[in-house]
């Protein structure tokens, strides 16, 4: 093995493609550190080689959106010669040659073709990553278990099999939940209305009540106000499936300025002449491309430099929290006419597969409890996101180097963001911790598992993702005590709400500054939290130890019996 | 139902079933209540029939009742349950709609018909018959009434005398005065039943009044080479400083004595504490004599160098120059109240970082905070004595000198130690309480330097929880309590206007004092008077890391060795009986640091870049390794790290409350966690000591947790009930509301929005 990667542990299928010695790593916190490189086709992995500065930088190459050759061979100054890595996850790396005559060619062109390997003709890392875990991730969901849990089929719906062959919608998956008055040549004329023949379907139903959340994409009014009776009827229906109420609700995700200017794209929005007992409302968020330029300004004022004197107004100004505001109060908005206004809502924005996808996951996580289970989640994940077409392959730009590309946005980034703030204010309600959310996101870029490859269920099907790569819940769910909260109670039947104020909303500093070294906390409650379980389960050993030695001695059991009641644990 | 858009509905109709015979019971009934009155308390006014607003936006859930001043509080009484109000904690002083006269930081009346507005202060003069009375507290309440079924002529009767008696001419005129006063009658002798010690049972907090507290802070920070002075016992040299002080064992009392002439209030050299490396803080006041100036100065610097161990130079700080001055701290914290409690909510909220990062308060927090940083760099790192230095000494002096305490030394981290920080650096070193808390609304001098105080301390809890024994709740009511004029703890300017001002009293009342200085007002350490030993659980951090460390409070000079042991990164990790065994002390043989000997005070002022350096590389070096939490804490100052202490800021604002949510779940959890590990640990004690007897719980004992977990039942309904605000519910204590059509924060704008007594134009 190659000096300076000592400590490196390959994965299975892991391989060391290239690696150059002398090349420091130029820190924004610490200054420039010497070292070596190592470029395998998975990671990048630097080691320091000087002695008060133990530094490994060791990350997937995944995480790059762009790399830039800076300075040139004969350019002055020291470390002003190398290249400059732009990552995905709110960091830059710059590495420098020694001014020595050498080029950065070799080391740069691997580096390049592993982190671009779909401009290279290369496989993406996760078809080649061989691991083996005690749980398959792949079987976390299944459609059918999942609606049967949420007492569907019933009287009012029933599983569609008319998308099987992902000839209905490509972007859809193969099982649909759709209202039993609908006839499959009725799905098909609705499927024509809506914008990429995403049609309604159920994505949840109150057990009790009956109301459900169904999401779609925009009707297809255009201009001229054109209308389709069997996705009026089916409105209709959707409504009459939930005795409850006589009203339904649909929100429209859109700024209602972006979704009138739809209309001359052949696209649009319900009008109430056309939708008896419909309500449309607007929830005002903004686009994908909003959001890619939130978090470009968020970065700035993180990335490297935080200023100390104007750290608020800079965060005011990035919008980063009033967007995340602005999607949770919507989500709120969503659970809240299902669960106290028992009505069934309809949600959508324009295709139906980002804003959408934010806002039925939230709403389903603050109405049912099973989603904010480790496990519940992940079906959740699966379910809405996955399942339904968010186009992740697109949003991440996975293997590409785009890196302008306009396609590109945090969407989900945002949706775990809006997660985390709930974890925040409801510290007990969740089964997992921060770290399960900084794992998903982590792998969310790495491509060392399949999960978040692909646009749609159909690709990963064509793709045989399933078959040829390890899912990230199999990872997850194989040592899942590390992502356990400490702080959960079962509360499953609570509802949350929470509060959208902006006053209550924090930037998630564990993810968005976490390369900052003086950021990281000194001591976390949660940390605190683990070593009184583990001091308590220390104790009952103890104790049941000294009651043994005891019962041994044969003394009356009455004694025991008493002592046992002081162990009984709290849950 | 009532609105408040309907000018004249008629209560009958709201509040009475519909039998006829029950009609005039509730009116009765509402006449027949009595508020609950402590010693010396008397009713001056009261008016019946009177609502209190709930909810800003509905009338629905209003409270009819009594209001009454009396004087020492504002008291609302009804018989009516509150509506999903779940008090929490109770206050044996105050009733749940009750407001001390001294937290009462505006009074304005209002009449509908007539449209007019007032604020009303001492001898203003009230033309027309309130309909509506607005109290906004300094506590961040604010509190409306409603008139309309009350005699007008009462309702008018009790806003003057709320107005008159809540802004007090003469500081005799305060409550506290008359309770004590009655003690004294009650019990007629000197001893009178007041706790003198400042605490309840359980240890004692230090209240520096005594020679032998003084001596056994010195013998607990083994300070060897400082001394207890006696020479302004009977305040014959400043009335300003405590009694008793600690100067450096080589000054003589006739030198002292001389030079104090030279200093502002003659407050010379007071010794706060010592590092176990022989370092010490030491604070004082200007020398106003500019021919002396640097002749005392050496003189004083020499001794101070002389009573350390390497006999190195002094670091002098300057707190008058470079640092926000009283004034910029007043307007800061106007600003963030006007934020956070009177300004729209909706409207704020697209602005709300930008609008917080202007009104400045958490950038003196963190000005602040890094200054005490500083310090303990150069105390802890440099090993030099530390002079802060501040025109009068009184004010920022207080601030630094307790921040670097509690940086340095855990004692300081546990209730009684934090106490004694409070008691030793603010108290009895003469901090103006009765000015800067503005107890006689007279408001020129008012300064919430203790809330920044507070506010600090609480960014080092929120980034070292484990690291305190007393939790947020505690730091809230501590502040809440500086608003009772009850305790003596807060309610003069020196330890001498006591003495003085309570002789002048005592003798117009007839009360003889015997040998005593004063009379002795109930410390608010005697924290019964005002919560049950249930409630007081409230204050124990149930992360600390203190708990399971044996006890070493009291300040015996057993806990001397104790403190050393805590600046040791070598025995980090030991178990603590270890450490208690371990006597040399790497921190006991400093190594030579020949730089920092050379240097003179001037020097180091003079090489800013040379100490940054040696900051940045301290703090770096700090925060690359695991905290021990028995040694220093450095809080991180980046932005994000500086907070806004909502518990404090926001709890009465129904809009922000997380119900089912907020940090007390976790909390809640982590109590009945550390509650069952010491019943464990009990248990296995008893088994360990008499294996044949039953195990029994440790009932009583006060460590114990708010939460319980022999307690399942409740513990498991009480997440229903926790909320954000926990122990605190804002239901009926913030109604904001717009007068007149003119939202409120723009009716009180101006430059001292909530401070302004000026008559509003609509007075005729």
């Amino acid at each position: 093995m190659l000096a300076g990667m000592e400590d490196l542990l390959l994965l299975p299928g892991e391989v060391v493609k290239d690696m150059a010695k002398d090349i420091s790593y130029i820190c924004p916190f610490t200054g420039a550190i010497r070292g070596s490189f190592t470029v395998t086709n998975y990671r990048l992995y630097f080691k320091s080689l000087e002695r008060d500065h133990r530094l490994i930088l060791d990350a997937p190459l995944g995480i790059i959106s762009r790399i830039e050759k800076i300075g040139i061979p004969a350019g002055r100054g020291e470390n002003s010669y190398g290249i400059e890595i732009v990552c995905k996850d709110i960091r830059n790396m710059r590495f420098a040659y020694k001014l020595d005559g050498r080029t950065r060619k070799t080391v740069f062109e691997s580096l390049t073709g592993y982190a671009f390997p779909l401009n290279h003709e290369l496989p993406l890392f996760a078809f080649e990553y061989k691991e083996t875990f005690s749980e398959n991730g792949w079987k976390v969901y299944d459609p059918i278990a999942e609606y049967k849990r949420q007492g569907v089929p019933n009287e009012s719906w029933r599983i569609s099999r008319l998308n099987d062959r992902y000839e209905l919608c490509d972007s859809y998956p193969a099982t649909l939940v759709v209202p039993v008055t609908m006839s499959d040549e009725e799905l098909r004329r609705v499927a024509a209305f809506r914008a990429k023949d995403r049609i309604p379907v159920l994505s949840w139903i109150h057990p009790e009540t009956q109301a459900t959340i169904v999401r779609c994409s925009q009707p297809m009014p255009g201009v001229n106000g054109k209308r389709c009776k069997e996705d009026e009827k089916y409105l209709q229906s959707i409504m009459d499936a939930n005795a409850q109420s006589h009203k339904i609700f649909i929100f429209d995700a859109r700024p209602s300025a972006n979704a009138l200017a739809s209309k001359s794209k052949g696209g649009g929005f319900e009008s109430e002449d056309a939708y008896q007992n419909a309500e449309l409302v607007f929830l005002e968020i903004h686009n994908i491309h909003v959001m890619r330029e939130s978090l470009r300004k968020l970065k700035e004022i993180s990335y490297p430099i935080i200023q100390e004197s104007h750290w608020l107004s800079n965060l005011e100004s990035t919008h980063w929290l009033e967007h995340i505001k602005c999607i949770l109060s919507s989500a709120v908005r969503i659970a809240d006419k299902v669960e106290s206004g028992k009505t069934s809502v309809v949600v959508h924005c324009s295709d139906g597969w980002d804003r959408t996808t934010q806002l039925t996951s939230l709403a389903m996580i603050m109405l049912d409890g099973y989603y904010r289970t480790i496990r519940g989640f992940e079906v959740l994940v699966e379910k809405e996101w996955l399942s339904f077409g968010h186009k992740f392959f697109l949003r991440i730009g996975h293997g590409n180097r785009n890196h302008p590309d306009a396609d590109r946005s945090p969407v989900f980034l945002q949706f775990i963001d809006c997660v985390w703030q709930m974890t925040i204010q409801f510290p007990h309600a969740f089964e997992f911790n921060e770290h399960f959310l900084l794992t998903i996101l982590d792998h969310l870029y790495s491509c060392l598992f399949g999960t978040f490859l692909c646009d749609s269920e159909q690709q990963r099907v064509e793709e045989t993702v399933p078959q040829e790569t390890v899912s990230l819940w199999s990872y997850i769910n194989s040592q899942i005590e590390d992502f356990a909260n400490p702080f959960f109670m079962d509360y499953s039947d609570h509802i949350l709400y929470p509060v959208t104020s902006i006053r209550h909303l924090q930037l998630w500093a564990a993810y968005y500054i976490r390369w900052n070294p003086r950021t990281k906390p000194q001591d976390t409650i949660s940390g605190r939290c683990k070593d009184l379980l583990a001091k308590r389960a220390e104790l009952q050993k103890k104790l049941e130890e000294l009651q043994q030695e005891m019962s041994n001695r044969s003394l009356s059991s009455e004694r025991g019996g008493s002592v046992a009641s002081v162990t009984q644990t709290v849950v | 139902m009532f609105s408040i858009k309907q000018p004249k509905p008629t209560f009958r109709s709201y509040l009475l079933p519909p039998q006829h015979e029950d009609k005039l019971s509730p009116e009765m009934k509402i006449k027949k209540l009595k508020p609950v009155l402590l010693r010396g308390e008397i009713v001056v006014n009261e008016v019946n029939f009177v609502r209190k607003c709930i909810a800003s936006d509905t009338s629905l859930y209003d409270l009819w009742g009594k209001l009454t001043c009396t004087n020492f509080k504002l008291s609302f009484i009804t018989d009516t349950p509150m509506p999903f109000q779940k008090f929490h904690y109770k206050n044996h002083l105050l009733g749940e709609h009750d407001v001390p006269l001294t937290c009462i930081e505006q009074i304005v009346v209002v009449n509908d018909t007539k449209r007019k507005q007032k604020i009303l202060s001492f001898n203003k003069k009230l033309k027309f018959n309130p309909t509506e009375l607005i109290i906004y507290c300094k506590d961040f309440r604010i509190l409306r009434f409603r008139f309309d079924e009350s005699g007008p002529e009462s309702a008018k009767k009790v806003c003057l005398a709320l107005a008159h008696y809540s802004q007090p001419t003469d500081l005799q005129l305060l409550f506290a005065f008359e309770y004590v006063a009655k003690l004294y009658h009650q019990q007629g002798d000197r001893i009178n039943g007041i706790d003198p010690g400042g605490g309840d049972t359980g240890p004692k907090t230090p209240l520096f009044e005594t020679f032998s507290d003084w001596d056994r802070e010195i013998k607990r920070t083994g300070a060897s080479e400082w001394r207890v002075c006696s020479v302004n016992e009977g305040y014959m040299i400043s009335k300003s400083l405590p009694e008793y002080f600690v100067v450096p064992s080589s000054l003589a009392d006739t030198d002292l004595k001389q030079y104090s002439y030279s200093f502002f209030g003659r407050r010379m050299p007071l010794w706060c504490w010592n590092h176990s490396n022989g370092s010490a803080l030491v604070r004082m006041s200007c020398i106003k004599d500019l021919l002396q100036q640097r002749k005392i100065d050496q003189r004083i610097c020499g001794g101070i160098t002389r009573s350390h161990p390497l006999r190195s130079d002094v670091y002098k700080c300057d707190l008058d120059h470079g640092l926000p001055t009283l004034q910029d701290i007043q307007a800061a914290f106007t600003k963030l109240k006007q934020l956070c409690v009177n300004e729209p909510f909706d409207e704020t909220e697209e602005r709300w970082f930008s609008s917080l990062e202007n009104t400045r308060w958490l950038e003196y927090i963190r000005v602040f905070l890094k200054q005490a940083v500083e310090l303990v760099y150069v105390m802890d790192s440099k090993r030099l004595s530390v002079v802060i230095q501040e025109e009068e000494g009184r004010d920022l002096s207080c601030l630094v000198a307790s921040l670097v305490q509690l940086m340095l030394d855990p004692y300081f981290r546990t209730i009684v130690g934090f106490q004694s920080l409070i008691q030793k650096e603010w108290v009895m070193a003469g901090y103006q309480f009765l000015d800067r808390c503005n107890h006689l609304r007279k408001p020129e001098k008012e300064c919430p330097l203790f809330v920044l105080f507070l506010d600090c301390v609480w960014q080092l809890l929120e980034q070292y929880p484990a690291a305190f024994q007393f939790t947020e709740t505690y730091l809230t009511v501590l502040h809440d309590s500086t608003c009772i004029s009850l305790f003596g703890t807060f309610l003069f300017n020196s330890p001498h206007q006591r003495v003085q001002q309570s002789t002048e009293f005592a003798i117009g009342k007839n009360i003889q004092l015997g040998d005593e200085k004063g009379l002795k007002f109930p410390p608010v350490w005697n924290w019964s008077l005002q919560f049950s030993l249930k409630d007081r659980a409230l204050f124990n951090n149930p992360l600390y890391i203190g708990k399971s460390v044996p006890s070493i409070q009291n300040g015996l000079t057993k806990s001397f060795k104790r403190t050393k042991k805590n600046y040791s990164s070598t025995l980090r990790g030991m178990p603590p009986a270890l450490k208690n065994g371990i006597i040399t002390q790497p921190a006991l043989m400093p190594r030579r640091n020949s730089l920092i000997l050379r240097l003179r005070p001037e020097l180091v002022h003079q090489a800013p870049e040379i100490q940054n350096n040696g900051l940045q590389l301290y703090l770096k070096n700090f925060f690359s390794k695991p905290v021990d939490l028995h040694g220093v804490i450095l809080p991180r100052l980046n932005g994000p790290h500086v907070k806004l202490w909502k518990l404090l800021y926001l709890r009465w604002i129904p809009e922000t409350q997380i119900s089912h949510g907020g940090f007390i779940t976790a909390f809640h959890k982590i109590s009945l966690l550390a509650d069952e590990i010491e019943m464990l640990q009990t248990s296995l004690r008893q088994y360990r000591s008499f294996p044949l007897s039953q195990a029994t719980s440790p009932d009583g004992d006060q460590s114990r947790m708010f939460f319980r977990a022999d307690d399942l039942q409740s513990s498991c309904e009480s997440v229903d009930f926790l909320s954000s605000s926990f122990p605190f519910s804002p239901v009926g204590n913030l109604c904001r509301r717009s007068i007149l059509g003119t939202p409120l924060s723009k009716f009180l704008n101006g430059a001292k929005i909530w401070l302004s007594t000026e008559t509003l134009a609509t007075e005729d």
